[in-house]
C-alpha cells in the first residue's frame, strides 16, 4: 500500500514535470510534402485587383507551417489591369499575379503573358487533374498559363427555409419556377425574384440572359463566330434570352420597382437577400462570396438566421445551365525573385483540399471537381455535363459578353425592345 | 510518527512549494506582461510621435514645393523641372495631375522609356475625392494611403498638397495636386520597432474607418477592423465599441491573429494626421516570460521531487539500519539476558557447591576423610568461579576495545608445562587418551604476553578435553619455525580431538560472545560461551591467525599460528656427552619428534614402540655388554605400561640403565609405584630440548634421591617473607599456607608501614616482600618505588612480587613498571606462589 502511494506520488509529480514541457507542433497539411529546405528565408508577393484576399492569406499561414521562414504576402494594385505590366518588369516584381482569360492574345498583355510560367510543366508537378478540365486554358502550345483558384456563374440565392415555410419546392424547371412565382404572388410576396437593377454591370437582367444566350451560341458554331465577330445578325440569338428576361417581369416574377431600391451590386444585394423575404435572389456568384461575411452584419439575418443556396435559374423546361467561367487565375511570374518557392507555393495550392478551402472561405465556386463540400453550390454539382458550358472553352469573347448584357439590362428597363436590342447587336458599348 | 504521514507530510509540503512558485511565477509573469504591455504601449507612443516627426517632415518638403510653385504661378513643365532640380533622393519622385483630368507629369519617366513623364491617377480611385487634401498649405499632414505608383508600379504613398498652376493653353490658372510620392518598401526597411526585444512587432497605420494606410505583414485584409472581424469572434456592439476605442485614445489590446494566436495590440492615435491609428502587433508570447517561469517551476519540482526520493531513500535506509540495529540490540540483548541467566545458573552452581560443601564439612569435623574430600571439590568449584569471572572481566574489556597486550619475557617450555598441568586433572578425570608433542623448540625464551598466550592455549585445550568423551583423544602438536618477520618464531599450535565437533552452523557464530555447542552427549559442560570469543580477540590482537577444521560427530581441530619475538636471554648451548639411549613410546609421531631433539642434543637415541620391545633392545645390549646409559619410557603403553616394562628391565637385566617415566598425564597417583619399581625420575611431556636436557644431565649426575623437587620444600625453610595486606583475612591466608611450608611472615597493614618496616630492617630480615596493590595511606606502587629509592641497597633491591587481585596483564606491567618482580593474582593458588617464591630465589642466586 505504502509502496503504491509512494509510486502514485512520484508519477503525479512526473506528470507535473512533463506538463511543463512545450506544446508539440499542430498537425500540417496531409498530402504535401515539401521538397525543398524547410528553412528557406524568402519573400513571395501575390498581387492582384482583390481589395482583400483573406481566404489566400489563410493559405500563406498553413504554407508557413512548412516552410516558416517564407513571408508571403498579397499587394492589391491600384488599376490593375493598366499597372499589371509595368508591376511585373518594375522593381518590385509580384511572384504570383491575378491573370485572365481575355489577357491571352491580346497584344496589350503580349509583355504580361510572356511573362506567364508554363504551370503544366511536369517538372513543377502541379496536380492539374484536380481542376475541372472547362476551367483550364492552354495556349496554341498546349501550355497552361493561369490556374484558376476560383470560377464565376450565374443563378439564383434560394431561401431555402422560405420555401419550407410557405410549403413550397425549389423550382428546377421553367414551368415550376413559374409556378413558385405565382403561389408567392398569391402569398403575398411583391416580388418573388429579385437582383441588382440600376446599372448594367452585375444586372440581374444579364445573369437570367447570359446563360440563355451562350446555350443558344453554344448550339450554333457559326452564331458563335458571328457575335463574337459583333456582327448585327448574330443578334437574333439573343431573342430566347432577353424573352424570357423580359417574361419574367412582365409576368410578376420580378417586381422591378422592388429591384431598384437595392442600391448596389454587391452588399446590399446580399443584404436585402438577408432580409429573409426575398425568395430567390438573382446574382452571380462573385456576389455569393459576400454572404458568408454579411451573415453577421445583417441585423435580419442574426434575428432569424435561414438555410439558403445558389442554384442556376431554370430558364428551360429541363432546367438551368451551369455557366462555368474561370474567375480568377494565378500565373507565375517566371522572371520574379525565389522562383523554386513561388512553384513550391503553387504546387501546395494546386490540390483539391486547399482550392475548397480558399472557394470556401471566399465564398466562391471551387475550381476543383468537387462542387458538393460547400451546400451553398451544391445545386451546381447536379448540373448535368450536357447542361455545363465552359465559355472560354466555347470561344467566347468578352466583347460579346457586354452585348447582351447591355442588351438584357436595356430591354428589362424597358428602355428598348427585344427587337430594338437584336438590331442594335454589336452596336452596344 | 508512522513512515507514511512522513511521506504525507513531505508530498504536502512540496504541493503547497510547487502551488506557491506556480501561483509566484503567474503573478510575476503577469506583472511582467503588464510592464511589458506599457512599455510596448509608450515604445508605440515614441513611435508615433517619430513617425509624426517624420511625417511632418516629409509633408513639409511637399509644402514647399507647393508654395514655391503657387508663387511662381508655374506651368506643370516649370513646376516638374523645379521639384526635379530641388530634391536628389533616388527613390523618390513626384507627381503633379491636373485636378479635372486626373492626368499629369512625373519627375521621373515611365518605366522602359527615357522621357515619357506622364502620368495618370484617372483609373484608380485614389483623387476622385480629394477632400482629405487640406487646401490650406502647411496646415495638415495630407498622406495617401499606400496605392500603386502608376509610373513605376511600386506600391508607395503620397505627401499631398493642392497648387495651382499656369495653363498656358487656356491662359488660365488650373487646379492640380501635387504628390510627393514614396517608396512603400523603403519607407518599410526604415519604419520598425526601435527596441530590439519587440523586433517581433509589425506596425500598420489605418484611418479612421480601418483601411490600411501602411499595412504590416501579419495585419491581413484590405481593412484593420475586417481583419479582426475575421479571426476574433466577438458580437456586433462589443465590436463596434473597440474599433470606436482604437481610433480615438491610446491603449493595448488582445487579439487573435490569422493564425489563431494570441497577440497584443498597441493602438494610438497620430495626432497629425486627423483619423489615423498608429497601431502596434505581437505575438503574446513575446511579451511573457512564462517559458522562463516554467523552467523555474520545472526546475524546482524536479529538485523537490530528488530531494523527496532521496529524503525517501535515506528514511528507508536509515529505518531498515535502525531495524536491523534494533534486531542486532534486541539480539543482543537477548544473548546478555540469556548469559545472564546462564552466569546465574553457571556462578550459581559452583557457589552451590561451595557453600554446600563448606556446611557439609563443618557438620563433619572429625571426619578427616570426609572433609579433605569437600575442600578439594570446593577448591575444583572455586577455579571454575574465578575462571568464570576472568572470563566475564576479558569480554568486557574486549567489548569496549580496552584490551590491551602487556608483553614480557617469559619460557615457552615452562607455559607448557603450565598448559600440561591445567589439562591433567581433567584428562585424568574423563580418562583421555591426550599426547602433547612439541617439535624443533629451538627458542625457549619468547617475549610476548604470556598470561594471554595462556589463556588462548588453554582456552582451546580444555575445550578440546571438555568436548570429548571420556575415553576419547586429544592431542596436541606444537613447533616453532622460522618466521617471515626478523627477530620471531612462528609459533604453532595445533589442538585435535575426536569429540563432538560442531555443526557448520554453530561454526559461522562460534568467535560470538556467549555461543556455546550443545550436544546430548556432553550434556554437562561448564563454560561460559566466551572462551572462543576471547580467544579469537586476542589471536587477533596478537596478530596472529586461528583455524578451524570441525566435523560433527568426529571431531575439531583448531589450527593457531602466531608470530612471536624472540626474547633477547636464552639458554646457553646445551649439549649432552655422547651416549647410547633408548626412547620408548607407542606415539611414533613422539618417537620422531623426540629422537630429533635427542638428535640436536648431541645423543643419537634408539627408539622402541613398546615396552616388550624395549624389555627385548636393553636385554640385548646389556648382553652385548653396552648397555644403554638413559632410557625414557612412556608411562601409557599397549601392551605393557611404563612401570612394569620398569620393573621388568629392574628384574631381568638390572639398575645399570637409567630410566626416566615420561608422561603427560599427572603421575602423582602412580609416583610411589614407580619408584618402587625402578624409576629414576620423571619427565613431563611435551620432551622439550632444555627440558630433556636438565633432566638426563640430572639424572646421570646423582642418583636420584627425590625424584620430584617439586615436593621437597625443605629449600623454603627460614625463609621470612614480609606481606604488604590490609585485608585480614587475607593477610590470615596467606600467612596460615605459607606457613605450611615453614615460611614464616611479617606483616605490614599499608604501604607506608611496609616502607618504615624496610627502612628499619636488618640486611636479609626478609627473603622477599608480596605486596598488595590496594591498600589504605600508601598503595603498593607507591610503596614500591619508596623502597626501590632506599639507601640500603639490600632493602631497596629486595625482591617484590605484587599479590592482587588487580589481574590484567596491563596491571602486570604496571607492577613491572613500578620496580616489582613479579606478580600473583588473587585468589592465590599456593602451588603457583611457591613457584614463584623459588624463581624469585633462583634468579637471586644467579
Amino acid at each position: 500500500m505504502k509502496k503504491l502511494l509512494c509510486v502514485t506520488l512520484a508519477l503525479c509529480m512526473l506528470v507535473l514535470l512533463t506538463s511543463c514541457g512545450g506544446k508539440q507542433p499542430e498537425e500540417t497539411t496531409a498530402g504535401f510534402k515539401p521538397v525543398l529546405d524547410k528553412n528557406t528565408s524568402c519573400k513571395i508577393v501575390v498581387t492582384g485587383s482583390y481589395d482583400n484576399f483573406e481566404a489566400l492569406e489563410a493559405e500563406f499561414d498553413k504554407f508557413n507551417e512548412f516552410y516558416p521562414n517564407v513571408q508571403l504576402s498579397y499587394v492589391k494594385l491600384d488599376d490593375y489591369n493598366n499597372v499589371l505590366g509595368t508591376v511585373l518588369e518594375g522593381k518590385d516584381k509580384p511572384n504570383i499575379f491575378f491573370s485572365y482569360t481575355w489577357m491571352a492574345g491580346n497584344e496589350q498583355y503580349d509583355s504580361v503573358t510572356s511573362l506567364m510560367e508554363d504551370l503544366s510543366d511536369p517538372a513543377l508537378k502541379l496536380n492539374l487533374d484536380c481542376i475541372r478540365p472547362g476551367l483550364i486554358n492552354r495556349d496554341a502550345e498546349g501550355h497552361v498559363r493561369m490556374v484558376p483558384v476560383f470560377s464565376r456563374s450565374y443563378g439564383m440565392l434560394v431561401n431555402k427555409t422560405l420555401f419550407e415555410k410557405e410549403g413550397l419546392s425549389v423550382p428546377s424547371t421553367w414551368t415550376e419556377l413559374m409556378a413558385v412565382c405565382e403561389a408567392f404572388r398569391g402569398k403575398g410576396y411583391a416580388s418573388p425574384m429579385m437582383g441588382y437593377s440600376l446599372k448594367s454591370s452585375s444586372c440581374f437582367m444579364n445573369t437570367v440572359a447570359y446563360p440563355l444566350f451562350v446555350a443558344t451560341l453554344a448550339k450554333n458554331k457559326e452564331a458563335l463566330t458571328l457575335a463574337n465577330n459583333l456582327d448585327p445578325a448574330a443578334g437574333e440569338n439573343m431573342r430566347p434570352a432577353l424573352e424570357a428576361m423580359e417574361h419574367l417581369i412582365q409576368n410578376g416574377c420580378i417586381n422591378l420597382s422592388e429591384c431598384d431600391k437595392i442600391e448596389d451590386n454587391y452588399t446590399q444585394v446580399i443584404l436585402r437577400f438577408f432580409e429573409g423575404d426575398v425568395p430567390m435572389m438573382i446574382c452571380a456568384g462573385d456576389t455569393v462570396s459576400g454572404t458568408k461575411k454579411r451573415e453577421g452584419q445583417s441585423e435580419a439575418f442574426t434575428k432569424a438566421p435561414f438555410d439558403y443556396t445558389f442554384a442556376p435559374i431554370p430558364m428551360t423546361d429541363e432546367g438551368g445551365y451551369f455557366i462555368d467561367s474561370p474567375s480568377i487565375q494565378f500565373s507565375v511570374n517566371k522572371g520574379c525573385d525565389n522562383l523554386d518557392m513561388t512553384n513550391e507555393f503553387m504546387r501546395f495550392l494546386v490540390s483539391n483540399e486547399e482550392l475548397n478551402q480558399m472557394a470556401s472561405v471566399k465564398r466562391l465556386v471551387t475550381p476543383t471537381r468537387d462542387l458538393t463540400f460547400d451546400k451553398v453550390y451544391a445545386p451546381f454539382g447536379q448540373v448535368p455535363a450536357d447542361r455545363t458550358i465552359s465559355p472560354e472553352v466555347l470561344g467566347i469573347k468578352d466583347r460579346l459578353v457586354a452585348q447582351i448584357r447591355v442588351a438584357a439590362f436595356r430591354v428589362g428597363k424597358g428602355e428598348m425592345t427585344i427587337d430594338e436590342a437584336i438590331s442594335m447587336y454589336g452596336s452596344f458599348e | 510518527m508512522k513512515k507514511i504521514w512522513v511521506i504525507v507530510v513531505n508530498v504536502l509540503i512540496m504541493v503547497a512549494m510547487l502551488t506557491f512558485v506556480v501561483f509566484y511565477s503567474a503573478s510575476e509573469s503577469r506583472n511582467t506582461t503588464q510592464r511589458q504591455t506599457e512599455h510596448f504601449e509608450n515604445t508605440a507612443i515614441v513611435l508615433e510621435h517619430v513617425t509624426e516627426n517624420y511625417l511632418e517632415g516629409e509633408q513639409r518638403i511637399c509644402d514647399v514645393w507647393a508654395r514655391y510653385i503657387n508663387m511662381k504661378g508655374m506651368t506643370i513643365e516649370e513646376a516638374v523641372s523645379f521639384i526635379r532640380t530641388s530634391h536628389v533622393l533616388p527613390n523618390v519622385s513626384a507627381h503633379i495631375v491636373y485636378l479635372d483630368t486626373l492626368s499629369g507629369l512625373s519627375t521621373r519617366a515611365r518605366q522602359n522609356t527615357s522621357d515619357n513623364c506622364s502620368v495618370s491617377y484617372a483609373r484608380m480611385d485614389l483623387l476622385d475625392d480629394v477632400s482629405w487634401i487640406n487646401n490650406d498649405i502647411g496646415k495638415a499632414i495630407n498622406i495617401s494611403r499606400a496605392y500603386t505608383n502608376p509610373v513605376n508600379g511600386e506600391q508607395s504613398i503620397s505627401f499631398c498638397n493642392h497648387i495651382t498652376l499656369y495653363d498656358p493653353e487656356a491662359g488660365n490658372p488650373r487646379q492640380a495636386i501635387l504628390l510627393r510620392v514614396l517608396p512603400l518598401a523603403e519607407l518599410e526597411e526604415k519604419w520598425v520597432f526601435p527596441q530590439e526585444e519587440f523586433e517581433s512587432a509589425e506596425l500598420s497605420i489605418i484611418d479612421s474607418s480601418g483601411d490600411y494606410i501602411i499595412k504590416g505583414h501579419s495585419f491581413k485584409n484590405s481593412s484593420f477592423f475586417e481583419f479582426y472581424r475575421s479571426y476574433n469572434g466577438t458580437d456586433t456592439a462589443s465590436t463596434q465599441n473597440l474599433f470606436e476605442k482604437i481610433t480615438s485614445s491610446t491603449g493595448s489590446v488582445a487579439i487573435l491573429n490569422s493564425r489563431g494566436k494570441e497577440c497584443i495590440l498597441a493602438y494610438t492615435p497620430v495626432a497629425a494626421a486627423g483619423g489615423w491609428t498608429l497601431l502596434s502587433l505581437m505575438p503574446m508570447k513575446d511579451l511573457n516570460v512564462s517559458t522562463e517561469n516554467w523552467l523555474l517551476i520545472g526546475f524546482v519540482s524536479a529538485g523537490l521531487l530528488i530531494l523527496f526520493v532521496f529524503d525517501l531513500a535515506v528514511i528507508l535506509s536509515i529505518n531498515k539500519k535502525l531495524q536491523a540495529t534494533a534486531k542486532e540490540a534486541a539480539a543482543a540483548n537477548k544473548a546478555k539476558t540469556d548469559f545472564l541467566s546462564t552466569m546465574s545458573h553457571d556462578i550459581r552452581t559452583p557457589m552451590n557447591a561451595i557453600i554446600g560443601l563448606t556446611a557439609i564439612a563443618e557438620k563433619n569435623p572429625g571426619d578427616k576423610e570426609s572433609v579433605g574430600e569437600n575442600l578439594r571439590k570446593i577448591s575444583l568449584a572455586s577455579n571454575h568461579l574465578l575462571t568464570l569471572i576472568n572470563d566475564i572481566l576479558d569480554i568486557s574489556k574486549i567489548e569496549s576495545g580496552k584490551l590491551n597486550l602487556s608483553p614480557l619475557t617469559f619460557s615457552i617450555v615452562e607455559t607448557v608445562e603450565n598448559l600440561v598441568n591445567l589439562a591433567q586433572p581433567m584428562v585424568k578425570e574423563k580418562n583421555i587418551d591426550f599426547n602433547f608433542r612439541v617439535s624443533r623448540f629451538e627458542k625457549e625464551y619468547l617475549y610476548a604476553d604470556q598470561l594471554r598466550l595462556n589463556q588462548i592455549y588453554i582456552n582451546i585445550l580444555s575445550n578440546a578435553i571438555k568436548y570429548t568423551e571420556p575415553g576419547g583423544r586429544v592431542s596436541v602438536d606444537m613447533h616453532e619455525e622460522e618466521s617471515q618477520n626478523p627477530g620471531c618464531v612462528k609459533l604453532t599450535y595445533v589442538v585435535s580431538d575426536n569429540g563432538i565437533g560442531m555443526s557448520p552452523e554453530f561454526m559461522a557464530t562460534m568467535y560470538q560472545p556467549f555461543s556455546r555447542q550443545t550436544d546430548s552427549r556432553v550434556n554437562s559442560i561448564q563454560g561460559t560461551g566466551l572462551g572462543l570469543a576471547i580467544t579469537k580477540q586476542m589471536v587477533d590482537l596478537m596478530e596472529g591467525s586461528i583455524d578451524c577444521q570441525s566435523e560433527q560427530g568426529k571431531g575439531t581441530t583448531f589450527t593457531i599460528i602466531m608470530d612471536l619475538p624472540v626474547a633477547e636471554r636464552q639458554r646457553e648451548e646445551m649439549m649432552l656427552e655422547p651416549m647410547d639411549m633408548l626412547i620408548v613410546d607407542d606415539d611414533e609421531l613422539l618417537l620422531d619428534t623426540a629422537a630429533e631433539t635427542l638428535a640436536s642434543l648431541g645423543v643419537t637415541a634408539d627408539r622402541a614402540g613398546s615396552g616388550l620391545e624395549a624389555l627385548r633392545m636393553i636385554k640385548d645390549r646389556h648382553e652385548a655388554g653396552r648397555d644403554y646409559r638413559v632410557a625414557i619410557l612412556d608411562w601409557k603403553m599397549p601392551d605393557i605400561d611404563g612401570i612394569e616394562t620398569i620393573r621388568r628391565i629392574r628384574a631381568e637385566v638390572g639398575p645399570g640403565t637409567a630410566i626416566l617415566l615420561s608422561s603427560a598425564y599427572d603421575w602423582s597417583d602412580i609416583e610411589d609405584m614407580a619408584k618402587e619399581a625402578g624409576a629414576n625420575g620423571f619427565i613431563v611431556k611435551p620432551l622439550f630440548r632444555s627440558k630433556l636436557y636438565d633432566k638426563i644431565n640430572s639424572i646421570l649426575g646423582t642418583e636420584v634421591k627425590s625424584v620430584d623437587p617439586e615436593n621437597d620444600y625443605s629449600d623454603l625453610q627460614g625463609m621470612n617473607i614480609l606481606i604488604a595486606e590490609d585485608n585480614d583475612i587475607n593477610w590470615e591466608i596467606i600467612s596460615a599456607l605459607l606457613g605450611m611450608f615453614g615460611i614464616t611472615t611479617e606483616r605490614a597493614e599499608n604501604g607506608r608501614i611496609c616502607v618504615e618496616k624496610m627502612k628499619q630492617a636488618e640486611k636479609g630480615a626478609y627473603s622477599l616482600i608480596f605486596m598488595d596493590i590496594q591498600m589504605p595511606e600508601m598503595n603498593g606502587l607507591e610503596a614500591t618505588g619508596n623502597i626501590r629509592k632506599l639507601a640500603d641497597p639490600w632493602a631497596s633491591s629486595i625482591p617484590i612480587v605484587a599479590m592482587t587481585a588487580d589481574a590484567f596483564s596491563e596491571n602486570i606491567t604496571e607492577c613491572m613498571n613500578a620496580g616489582m618482580n613479579g606478580h600473583i593474582a588473587k585468589p592465590i593458588d599456593i602451588k603457583l606462589v611457591i613457584k614463584e617464591i623459588r624463581r624469585i630465589r633462583e634468579e637471586g642466586k644467579s
